[in-house]
């Protein structure tokens, strides 16, 4: 009973702070929306594919227009055609990275190439983005089909030739540019294809494909203010400690353990309240199905707070002035959340950093709520990560009990 | 002088302080380092740097097709995938059918199933005949699948490009009335196949015939590579939200000594009220200057960051210190007490951080209403100026943002200036 009197004394505290709304609601909230938002969470009236310039100093020629039409259908690049005198701006535009690259198409290319003549098709890009390097994967796919095009109609018109020779060279450049066409027109729908579907467990089917920046900005947003959070309630240990309350509460019939305890269930509690208030709104406004599986969010909001409460502990511990409590907590979520893949996928990673990273709490932590929102698996799935967070929370509560001080 | 020792004094308490050290320089460079090792860090520049190996599961439903010599076009693409080139890519192991594929993937044992249709090999020699190989992923993932689906399409171009080719052949010569047999399809197809393989020879999967030949945009500085390109703007980034914080932490000094008596106290001294604030703003900009210079050089040494044109580096630099400065004496002239500063500089700073898009720099093709709403912000200007720098603008490229963000800091100054002289006089 004391210590559930001492631990409503710490969330009255906290709560009456006003910074405890800033840090466990409306920055958590706005961090998601935003990063959702980005990342194309919420739909995109734009076309998502890369920009890429496009200056035709050959234009209307039949491999010209191939080429822009094969660009068109890309699914990585789109073209942005640039007038022929502006040939320079590419350059700017690519530099200033408002493009992800541009391709030159020179004067007399379709009439070259058709004679069997080498040419090069100059492609600007910044090597060294991301962006430049799709944006090359792009072009070069389109030049490939196009050469594949140019092949067709070289091969169409010699198998001719071997039964019966043409009229003239206008009707071979007429069978040519035929061959060209039609090639050019089947690689627009090609014969075989790819296709991609997602494992989406239970969700199959009632996925929209909106949201897909959403089911990592929200996960990823609950993982890392649960860290955050603690500025909050770690402090408490800091104000106390440095009032003497702490030593105080030592004259008092609760004993040491019921003295932690207590401050330890209250940021649990405020932990656990903050993940279930932004797995609500997620589900609510951002459309995350956490409650598809209610059992299992709440086991997974009951574990990672659990740890949270744990580092709360080892923060305050280790903290002797408000300060180092904000330090410290900053640092903890810089580390867990990015090394944890809150923010970014560990799989975008180098091998050695997403290995290091499935050691973090925090990975497990996104694996299981993953599991739940993207994966579409059951309340089976977060077996695993609820119960290695939790081993988790009591390493950190040996450590946080090992350095902890009441004076 | 008055001015100078008491913003030296206050510099010098910024630097004393572990915590105020840790927001200047420690949190900054840690980010980015996470970041920078996250994404190979120093192996990019080697071959030290490995993605994980992409899991993969196919299950292979096509058999060998009689009517084209026997051709197994599924055994021919899993053997691809299973070459030695991309074994460093991709571990390919064989499923026995798609249902033990699919259940791969979603027991986590694979992150992608390759399902090769039965129908994937007759559809080489069936006119109109239209085959799709189904990549099943964890959802989760991005870049492995995406590796993948490189590898399928780029064997699946190819196979389409045989196909295209005779069907085209076939047509043409149909409606000129001759009749194409099978060994004219035979040696097409091959013929398509041989150009392919000779053409994969070649540098970038183009044949000689045509080239493309990529080059770095004119002016764009020699930023190394990837890694140390994302680097800059991640730091630059984070040099400017973290010098905001520190215009305003170093601001919030009047504040703090107000609260604790000894603004009233240095109000008694034979220093007028005027070189008092004065020091104390000057000492803003030192701090500012100390760390943006210190930010600079470490970015340099620890990650080999390029920033740029020197001069456009300066302008950018100082850009930066001023509207910093003014923006930090200008929201804590607004400010009562400490108790107000702390959710006033994580949370209003953050927000138009974000805004400003200092934390998404790195995100290829973001929504283009983006870059609208950080110009409403000064920190969207410092960006902009930084970034500039980076792609190798010069001072006269830099100098309209820089103009800008300078001016932004002299009004916020301003307006800081005549409030605090207000509250104080």
């Amino acid at each position: 009973m004391r210590v559930i009197d001492l631990a409503l004394k710490d969330l009255c505290q906290i709560l009456r702070d006003r910074k405890a709304a800033l840090f466990l609601v409306i920055m958590p909230l706005t961090f998601t929306f935003f990063f959702g938002m980005v990342s194309g969470g919420f739909g995109r009236a734009e076309d998502p594919r890369l920009p890429v310039g496009l200056v035709e100093h050959d234009q209307g020629s039949i491999l010209s227009t191939g080429l822009e039409n094969l660009l068109k259908a890309s699914d990585t690049v789109r073209p942005v055609l640039l007038e022929k005198d502006k040939a320079d701006e590419a350059d700017e535009l690519v530099r200033t990275e408002k493009l992800a690259g541009a391709v030159i198409v020179p004067a007399g290319f379709s009439e070259q190439v058709l004679r069997g003549q080498a040419v090069g098709l100059t492609f600007i890009a910044n090597g060294d983005t991301s962006a430049g390097k799709m944006a090359g994967r792009g072009v070069q796919a389109a030049v490939s089909r196009l050469l594949g095009a140019v092949e067709t109609a070289r091969l169409s018109a010699e198998t001719l030739e071997g039964k019966a020779a043409f009229e003239s060279d206008a009707a071979r450049q007429a069978y040519v540019e035929e061959a060209l066409g039609l090639a050019n027109e089947a690689w627009l729908k090609p014969p075989i294809t790819t296709t991609t579907e997602k494992a989406r467990g239970t969700l199959r089917g009632r996925e929209d494909g909106t949201n897909d920046g959403l089911l990592q900005a929200s996960p990823g947003m609950i993982v890392q203010f649960a860290v955050f959070g603690l500025v909050t309630s770690a402090m408490v240990f800091v104000v106390e400690r440095k009032s003497k309350t702490l030593q105080r509460l030592l004259t008092t019939p609760i004993s040491r353990a019921g003295i932690i305890a207590g401050h330890v269930l209250a940021m649990f509690t405020v932990a656990f309240l903050q993940i279930m208030l932004l797995v609500i709104v997620g589900q609510f406004v951002f459309g995350v199905d956490y409650l598809r599986e209610p059992l299992a969010i709440l086991l997974m909001a009951a574990a990672l707070a659990l740890w949270a409460a744990a580092l709360g502990l080892l923060i305050g511990a280790v903290s002797k002035a408000e300060d180092q409590v904000v330090t410290w907590s900053l640092i903890a979520m810089f580390v867990f959340a990015a090394m944890g893949g809150a923010w970014f996928p560990l799989e975008v990673t180098g091998r050695a950093f997403a290995t290091v990273g499935h050691f973090m709490p925090t990975a497990w932590a996104m694996d299981g709520l993953q599991n739940i929102v993207l994966r579409g698996l059951d309340f089976g799935s977060v077996l695993m990560p609820a119960a290695i967070l939790t081993g988790y929370a009591a390493a950190f509560f040996a450590l946080a009990l090992w350095r902890f001080r009441f004076e | 002088m008055k001015i100078l020792a008491i913003a030296f004094k206050d510099v010098a308490r910024s630097f004393r302080s572990p915590f105020t050290l840790a927001l200047m320089l420690g949190a900054p460079l840690l980010i980015t380092a996470l970041l920078y090792f996250a994404f190979g860090g120093p192996a990019t520049s080697g071959s030290g740097f490995q993605l994980p190996k992409t899991r993969v599961q196919v299950a292979n439903l096509d058999q060998p097709n009689q009517q084209a010599s026997g051709l197994a076009a599924g055994q021919l693409l899993v053997d691809s995938l299973q070459a030695k080139d991309v074994a460093n890519l991709v571990q390919v192991t064989r499923a026995p059918d798609e249902v033990s594929a699919r259940a791969a993937v979603e027991d986590r044992k694979a992150d992608v199933a390759i399902i090769i249709p039965p129908n994937f090999g007759a559809v080489a020699v069936s006119p109109a005949a239209h085959a799709a190989i189904t990549l099943y992923q964890d959802p989760t993932l991005t870049v492995g699948p995406g590796i993948v689906k490189g590898l399928v399409d780029q064997f699946v171009d190819g196979f389409a490009g045989d196909k295209i080719a005779t069907e085209v052949v076939a047509a043409q010569l149909s409606k000129r009335g001759v009749s194409m047999d099978m060994a004219t399809t035979q040696r097409v197809a091959m013929d398509y196949a041989a150009w392919l393989q000779g053409a994969r020879h070649y540098q970038s999967g183009t044949s000689a015939l045509v080239t493309l030949n990529p080059r770095a945009p004119a002016g764009a500085p020699d930023r190394g590579n990837e890694v140390k390109t994302m680097t800059g703007s991640v730091m630059a980034g984070m040099m400017i939200f973290f010098a905001f914080f520190m215009g305003a932490n170093s601001a919030e000094s009047i504040i703090r000594e107000d609260e604790e008596g000894t603004l009233a106290r240095l109000f008694t001294t034979p220093t007028s009220r005027t070189v008092i604030l004065g020091g104390k703003l000057v000492s803003v900009f030192l701090t500012l200057a100390i760390q943006i210079a210190m930010l600079l050089v470490a970015a340099i040494v620890l990650f080999g960051t390029h920033w740029g044109d020197s001069l456009a580096v300066t302008l950018s630099a100082i850009g930066l210190v001023a509207a910093a400065a003014g923006f930090g004496v200008l929201i804590m002239s607004f400010i009562k007490n400490t108790r107000q500063a702390g959710p006033v500089m994580g949370g209003l700073l953050a927000i138009m951080g974000m805004l400003g898009g200092l934390f998404t720099s790195t995100i290829p093709n973001a929504p283009t209403v983006l870059d609208a709403v950080s110009l409403a912000t000064p920190h969207g200007w410092a960006m902009r100026c930084w970034k500039i720098a980076l792609n190798g603008g010069t001072a006269g490229d830099v100098f309209s943002s820089f103009a800008v963000l300078a001016s932004m800091g002299a009004l916020f100054f301003a307006v800081g200036v005549v409030l605090f002289r207000k509250r104080f006089a």
